[in-house]
């Protein structure tokens, strides 16, 4: 895998706080890094992973993200579209504000991204359960105590 | 204009109605002409998938999301409500809130499969209670019938809990499949509210959590084989496929069970003689043609279109000893009085109902493991009868396995909300998801409602469809004896929220956007259940009905309106069953008919 989309897994862990490994399980990395190119440009991409890149370790993390990356004009709404897409399977557009100031994409718009996109959501991996219509757990597995969820 | 060759019987809609005098006419030898609007593109199992992948690439997953209309065959979409931009033109004064689906398989392609009887007080609410209608069969003539519907669509049940409110079974009856397994948030909320006791219309009433009867496979009793995925190719014969025969938990009832262990009418239609059969999809009927001297219908006209996406089309006259209209509620009423058939009783097209249904959400204080299972497996039935009906409606708790997704959009909404407003990410908003949407709780409370001529279906030749089709104009208005059950119900769901100790998170500002009536100074939020009932409905007298009691038209003794249309009254029941019922009742007399070749005088 390449160093790009490396820290592109390293950040969407990072924003919607899933591991690495489930990440790639949900077999979307690559489509989701695509997707986010496509609409917001590479260069704009590049700009949040360059953020993501030098954020400190340790306490201070946290803080940086909220105030580096989601309180960052340009790049916050862009995060928080990008952790809607790995949790839904569906891109949510950018605010009115943002697509003013930084420029509208055609692929800019409310959609499920594909029917597997779909189905790899994490919200159902967070929910303890499936994606509704894909996944089933068989027959009577609804009568037993739901998991613990993703962790 | 050409005529087709003749047969025994023409069926209008190859639903669930159309589908089970299919499957009887012609295994009793009988020559069938089915005539449905819309495609036929759920008959196989590869285009069944299609729509399975509709679904998941739908941005909104409401009932209709995996089944787009067909433009020549238009059908309403709740979507539309809001706005009064749809095939309905909704007149008001209320907003009706249910859709139906014009394709082959009907409406059963996307119900919940909720299989309750009617109850026996339910026939007979006007001499029990001072309101509605009496029907003119009563639970004993149609019981045997109710047998037959849960053996023709495989309802899963256990007598044992079934038995209330003076519902009865034969000695030695069950059902042919054992009770779905209760969810885990049925078990839990079950714990804590079996057995606590509300008052209603100054009687108390203890309440249970308690299964429903579901058209959905599980494990059968004695030599029943539960049916699987119907698998019809274009040509040649049903393929069998091993799959299906159990319910899996995909959580998509509606508006698609991906393998089919739910009913839909396609398995119905795959078991009729194809000998005797003839289904041509994307035949609109357009116009009965009756002799005027003696009422008989002499043929049906209808309009075949080859390209769905293209008006153009051809037409025909089909003819048969009997013809059976079996398209819905709305669409027989609407081809009656397209056809200038709207009768001497008044009362064709009127007294349409529904169950206007209210959400109630929130939060458990222990994880219930919902968005999983079924979309529903158990309910609150104990409030559908009693005393209190003769003051307001009854209705029933229909408990949710899939969380807040009907009445808010969630999960995505919760997502939505917890990245957008709280601005959360991360392991933090992974653990607030984690601990929130476990324990989410949802139910519907739907409401009775009553026959009222004003409430109806008519047409207006200013308003067509593309075929040049009359649409729809939808009159409606919810009345104070629904009103006042819906504050009823309102404060039950409350009281079992509170002894749950469920925190109430309705709230219709933060949910998407339904119908409301006032009562009372409160606003009631409601949705349609697609519950259509009561317009063409049976009597004993011609002059206040418009079919008897076997659906046979008074005044056109060779045609039979058949489906819930037939409804005098619907008490709280979904109506599939009992119209799977009525139906099978009136095929057996159609058999009996058509065999001694004479035609009965309507009402004998």
């Amino acid at each position: 895998m390449d160093e790009r989309s490396e820290q592109f897994l390293g950040l969407s862990g990072l924003l919607t706080g899933f591991g690495r490994l489930q990440l790639l399980g949900t077999g979307m990395a690559d489509t989701y890094l695509q997707a986010v190119d496509a609409v917001v440009s590479p260069a704009t991409l590049d700009d949040l992973l360059a953020v993501y890149e030098h954020l400190p370790t340790g306490a201070g993390r946290d803080d940086a993200v909220a105030a580096g990356i989601l309180g960052d004009a340009r790049l916050g709404p862009v995060a928080r579209s990008l952790i809607l897409l790995w949790y839904c399977g569906s891109w949510t557009q950018l605010p009115d504000a943002w697509r003013a100031t930084y420029g509208t994409s055609s692929l800019d718009t409310n959609r499920v991204v594909s029917a597997e996109a779909y189905q790899a959501g994490l919200q159902w991996v967070a929910a303890g359960a499936h994606p509704a219509g894909a996944a089933q757990q068989g027959y009577g597995a609804w009568a037993t105590a739901p998991g613990t969820g993703a962790r | 204009m050409s005529t087709d060759e003749q047969y025994d019987v023409v069926i209008v809609g190859a639903g669930i109605a159309g589908a089970i005098l299919s499957k009887q006419l012609t295994r009793a030898g009988f020559r069938v002409l089915v005539l449905e609007a819309g495609p036929a593109t759920a008959r196989s199992f590869d285009g069944y998938l299609g729509h399975l992948e509709h679904f998941y690439a739908a941005a909104k997953k409401g009932p209709e999301s995996a089944w787009p209309p067909a433009p020549n065959a238009p059908q309403p979409d709740t979507g539309d409500i809001r706005n009064n931009d749809g095939y309905f033109v909704q007149k008001g004064p209320d907003k009706y809130g249910s859709s139906y689906t014009r394709s082959q398989g009907g409406s059963t392609l996307h119900w919940l499969g909720v299989s309750l009887r009617m109850l026996p007080e339910d026939f007979r609410v006007r001499s029990l209670y001072g309101v509605g209608r009496d029907w003119p069969l009563g639970y004993d003539d149609l019981e045997p019938y109710y047998r037959k519907a849960e053996r023709e669509i495989g309802v899963a049940a256990d007598v044992t809990e079934q038995a209330y409110l003076g519902v009865t079974f034969p000695e030695g009856y069950d059902f042919p499949m054992r009770r779905i397994p209760p969810s885990y948030s049925d078990q839990v909320l079950a714990a804590a509210v079996d057995g606590m006791a509300v008052t209603l219309g100054g009687g108390e009433v203890a309440l249970k959590v308690r299964n429903y009867p579901a058209a959905r496979n599980s494990i059968p009793r004695g030599d029943y084989v539960p049916v699987g995925a119907a698998d019809v190719p274009a040509a040649g014969e049903p393929v069998e496929r091993y799959i299906g025969q159990r319910c899996a938990g995909n959580t998509a009832c509606t508006p698609i069970c991906p393998i089919q262990a739910k009913y839909n009418a396609g398995k119905t239609l795959a078991q009729a003689d194809r000998r005797h059969l003839r289904v041509i999809a994307q035949a609109v009927a357009s116009k009965i043609h009756v002799d005027a001297a003696s009422g008989m219908v002499r043929s049906i006209e209808y309009q075949r279109y080859e390209d769905a996406g293209s008006p153009r089309h051809t037409v025909h006259q089909a003819t048969a000893r009997r013809y059976v209209l079996a398209a819905h509620a709305v669409e027989n009423a609407k081809l009656m009085l397209a056809s200038g058939l709207g009768g001497s009783s008044g009362q064709l097209g009127k007294n349409l109902m529904d169950h206007p249904t209210l959400y109630a959400w929130g939060l458990s204080p222990v994880p219930v493991g919902p968005y999983r299972g079924p979309l529903s497996t158990a309910g609150i039935e104990d409030l559908r009868g009693g005393r209190f009906r003769a003051a307001h409606a009854a209705f029933r708790f229909d408990i949710g396995n899939d969380g807040w997704r009907a009445p808010t959009g969630a999960p995505d909404s919760a997502v939505t909300a917890a990245v957008m407003q709280q601005n959360l990410f991360g392991t933090q908003l992974l653990d607030h998801l984690t601990s929130t949407l476990s324990r989410h709780v949802r139910f519907s409370v739907a409401v009775e409602q009553l026959p009222n001529p004003a409430n109806g279906v008519s047409i207006d030749p200013s308003y067509r469809d593309p075929l040049g089709n009359p649409r729809p104009l939808i009159s409606y208005k919810i009345d104070d004896y629904t009103l006042a059950g819906m504050a009823a119900a309102t404060g039950v769901y409350r009281e079992v929220f509170r002894r749950a100790r469920i925190t109430d998170c309705t709230n219709p500002d933060e949910g998407g956007w339904f119908p409301s009536v006032t009562y009372e100074g409160e606003t009631y939020h409601y949705h349609g259940m697609g519950h259509f009932a009561g317009t063409h409905l049976m009597g004993e007298d011609s002059g206040q009905s418009v079919v008897d009691r076997d659906q046979r038209s008074w005044e056109h003794p060779n045609l039979y309106l058949v489906g819930s249309g037939s409804f005098p009254t619907m008490g709280t029941s979904n109506p599939t069953l009992t119209l799977a019922a009525l139906t099978i009742r009136t095929a057996e007399r159609l058999v009996a008919e058509l065999a001694g070749g004479t035609t009965r005088a309507a009402g004998a």
